[in-house]
């Protein structure tokens, strides 16, 4: 069983930040929840909304329909009561009609906690209390909150979710929400922060970047956290700029990063190459939006693949990732990083607007400094050369400082790293580049399977749309129909034999992914791993649920 | 697999270094390495950083750590390796295309954070891997086969745009002084305070008929001394000042403190150095 709030209202009117109260609060009563935001590419007014599920167990995705919306707005009212479940309730701040529970947000908070802006404690409190739930946890959790502003703030913000309690309370006992178990608080994590938290434990010592939602909320995590672990943390001038310091900070010897979204991606893609000529180990978070250009700059797609894995002139290796849950984004942020080190070449991980802002409860992350293996060279000397012709297409790493001259060149060179248009070195060069790529693909991580191994209908997936097939999934399974999903958390390069081995011959395969073209099909395709083979694709903006996908399929 | 019979001795062609004689390079290769031997740099722990360009391939005809990375992108390489190790020397050989031109974005910020790099920017005001197109501190008028009716954008002033976005060191030679330029470069060196810009200027005698060795001997004029480098109005003034007369020599230095020295997390050691407790083998000793 599992219900969901939706919060929903202007820009600026605190949207996120009740969100945030109300997550938190019953992540503290120890519920399970999982929560979603969708806003406009705006600091005032439009319509931004807060989905917050709460379940007995854990939740991979949004939901469509609100067992409860709180509309701050008459248009957040109009807009999303349709998406109200039968025998839902609507809170709304304003004047009483057909159906609703109408509290004047406003006037309450001004009553109560002599300002306005408290609005969205009386909120808080009122959802509390619409659920059943205690409305003590959120004073508790408001005391911790506020603890810093003072008594006086802390006293005026439980008065407010009294207050809201309060006036809910007529209305209650209609929502079957989760009853919690008594159990130890949850901890909630989002996408965003989890690959911070992971590069930062990893060792990422050096991130450039410039804003663009929705990348940004990984690179102000790593900002928050850069004196804890000692990491320098600088806004580059642009994206250019972003990506050539990286790759100067690996040169260097550290591991480095660069957040950005499709956009500024695209302003990268000749340091991309650059770091495929110099075997350098960057990673760049590519965190996806609707495009072309601009496109619709704070919703979510999956339309960057093909350009992930197409970017940079010339042939080089690289690796590309792509988590599908917040746990995923932690591991395999580390897991990029190690394969970025290990070959010596750039990796990206893919996520969208949907996961970085995704929030689950899971078993707490690690924050303890763990750093990866740079695979440094041991002991390299004076007759050092960086781009030594060997067998994996794996030269020795030094870094300058030592006793090695480090020589590194955007043109093709030596193995020395001097520039050179011999072309039999260029060869050498170039195939040894490439060699790596054997490797890699020996190393992918293979696809997870969740469900039958036999199952007549497949749901092939990668990146964020993990949680919506595996929901799916689990809506189909209880319907009596047979399916299974198959996720991949690695995308580039794809080991053969693995992927062939779980995709094997259902009756049905559906490439299920956030663009309009099929980007994973068509590389599945090439590999000779599917033939023509059915597509469900979303490329709205907005994220798929499990509802969706089963709804399209079924037949 | 490798290339056909008929190229296979291509090798022998690569000569170096790439460029024409009487190139101003070489004398500016020269008195680099006189500078760097007379500064008693441990070449170990230098690194060059250069973009593309015929001044970008200067690192591989000396003996350093070299980043040769994109066209006009050497800046934000070098900021980067300053940032992860402090202690490496870390000079840029950079042309007037790369670093004004393609680069010019990352040189106003550079300036701005006044980063403990030192940048020494060729310019000869001309393309010359590219074959003679005007570059952006070519004169007004100048006719290429790219600017048919003459150059019409004001040549751009990279001394007063350093002082003005506030680089902590700014000064100007000439290849053709090479004593001069060795002191340059040498104070250029020994600043600790900041990012360094020492423009120099040198004639491109296949490109750049106009701005010969003879046109640049008879204006260069080595600064008085009675000017005071940190009087930032004079020192403007004479960025202003091109023409029957071209001031050589420090035109600015501030105590401006470096972008790197005010990093709280740098102030523990180098990143490099503190990656892991335990040094790694290969890890440098500095």
């Amino acid at each position: 069983m599992n219900v969901m709030i939706r919060v929903a209202g202007e820009a600026g009117q605190g949207v996120a930040t009740t969100g945030l109260l109300l997550v938190e609060a019953f992540a503290n009563l120890g519920l399970h929840v999982a929560a979603t935001q969708s806003y406009m590419s705006r600091i005032r007014g439009g319509l931004n909304w807060y989905d917050i599920r709460i379940g007995e167990g854990p939740m991979y995705a949004g939901a469509d329909q609100a067992d409860l919306l709180v509309a701050f707005t008459s248009a957040a009212r109009e807009i999303l009561a349709g998406e109200v479940r039968a025998g839902g309730q609507v809170l709304f701040n304003g004047e009483a009609s057909n159906g609703v529970i109408a509290v004047d947000l406003d006037g309450a908070a001004q009553e109560t906690g002599g300002n306005k802006l408290y609005s969205n404690t009386i909120a808080a409190g009122a959802v509390m209390e619409l659920l059943g739930y205690d409305v003590a946890a959120m004073e508790a959790l408001l005391g911790e909150k506020f603890k810093k502003k003072g008594p006086e703030t802390v006293a005026a913000n439980q008065a407010c979710a009294r207050k809201g309690a309060e006036l809910a309370r007529p209305h209650g006992g209609k929502i079957q929400a989760p009853k919690p178990d008594g159990g130890a608080r949850r901890e909630v994590y989002a996408g965003a922060g989890a690959i911070g938290l992971s590069a930062a434990v990893s060792g990422v010592k050096f991130a450039a970047s410039y804003p663009m939602t929705p990348g940004t909320a990984t690179f102000t995590f790593l900002a928050s956290v850069a004196d804890r672990y000692g990491i320098v943390v600088e806004q580059a001038e642009d994206e250019i700029a972003a990506a050539n310091m990286i790759c100067g900070a690996v040169y260097a010897g550290v591991p480095a990063m660069a957040t950005t979204s499709g956009g500024g991606f695209a302003l990268m893609a000749e340091a991309l190459s650059l770091a495929g000529m110099l075997e350098l180990p960057i990673c760049v978070l590519i965190a996806q939006r609707p495009g072309p250009a601009t496109g619709l700059p704070t919703r979510t797609a999956q339309q960057d693949l093909l350009f992930a894995l197409h970017a940079g002139h010339g042939e080089f290796p690289r690796a590309i990732f792509a988590p599908g849950t917040v746990r995923q984004c932690y591991d395999v942020t580390r897991r990029a990083l190690e394969t970025a080190h290990k070959f010596q070449t750039p990796v990206l991980i893919l996520t969208d607007q949907f996961l970085q802002d995704f929030e689950q409860t899971i078993e707490p992350l690690s924050e303890d400094y763990a750093p990866i293996d740079r695979c440094l060279a041991e002991n390299p000397g004076a007759d050092y050369a960086r781009y030594a012709v060997t067998e994996s297409g794996i030269s020795p790493r030094a870094v300058p400082g030592g006793k090695a001259l480090v020589i590194v060149d955007s043109d093709e060179h030596t193995p020395q790293g001097h520039l050179s248009e011999d072309l039999d070195s260029h060869t050498a060069q170039q195939d040894k580049r490439m060699r790596k790529l054997g490797g890699m693909t020996a190393e992918a991580m293979p696809p997870e399977l969740y469900g039958p191994a036999d199952a007549d209908m497949l749901l092939i997936c990668w990146g964020s749309t993990y949680g919506p097939a595996r929901e799916a999934v689990d809506l189909l399974s209880a319907r009596g129909q047979s399916a299974a999903m198959l996720h991949f958390a690695q995308v580039w390069p794809i080991g053969r034999t693995a992927a062939a081995t779980a995709i094997g011959q259902p009756k049905r395969i559906i490439c299920v992914e956030g663009n309009q073209t099929g980007q994973f099909a068509q590389v599945l395709r090439a590999e000779g791993l599917i033939g023509d083979v059915e597509r469900l694709g979303k490329y709205d903006g907005l994220p798929m649920t499990g509802t969706w996908i089963a709804e399209r399929i079924a037949k | 697999m490798t290339t056909s019979t008929l190229l296979k001795d291509l090798a022998k062609a690569d000569t170096q270094p790439a460029w024409c004689p009487g190139c101003g390079n070489y004398m500016l290769l020269k008195t680099l390495d006189k500078a760097l031997d007379a500064a008693g740099l441990d070449r170990t722990r230098l690194v060059l950083v250069s973009g593309i360009g015929q001044a970008a391939k200067l690192p591989h005809y000396t003996r350093a750590n070299v980043f040769n990375g994109l066209h006009g992108r050497a800046l934000p390489a070098a900021t980067a390796i300053k940032l992860v190790n402090h202690n490496l020397e870390v000079i840029i050989t950079s042309g007037d295309g790369d670093m004004y031109g393609e680069g010019g974005n990352h040189f106003i910020h550079a300036v701005r954070r006044n980063i403990g790099v030192k940048c020494f920017v060729h310019n000869n005001q001309v393309y010359g891997l590219t074959k003679g197109q005007a570059s952006p501190t070519s004169e007004l008028g100048m006719i290429t086969k790219f600017q048919t009716h003459g150059v019409m954008s004001l040549p751009f002033n990279p001394l007063a745009l350093a002082i003005v976005e506030g680089a902590s060191f700014v000064a100007r030679s000439f290849t053709g002084a090479p004593e001069h330029l060795q002191a340059m470069m040498t104070a250029a060196i020994e600043h600790k305070g900041g990012f360094a810009l020492l423009d120099i200027l040198q004639p491109c005698p296949s490109f750049n008929h106009l701005n010969t060795f003879k046109w640049y001997k008879d204006r260069v004029k080595p600064i008085a001394d009675t000017h005071d480098p940190a009087d930032r109005a004079a020192a403007l003034n004479l960025a202003f000042t091109w023409g029957d007369e071209i001031p050589i020599g420090i035109y600015y230095k501030s105590g401006r403190a470096s972008f790197e020295s005010q990093l709280d997390v740098l102030k523990a050691g180098t990143l490099v150095m503190r990656y892991q407790g335990a040094t790694s083998p290969s890890a440098p000793s500095s």
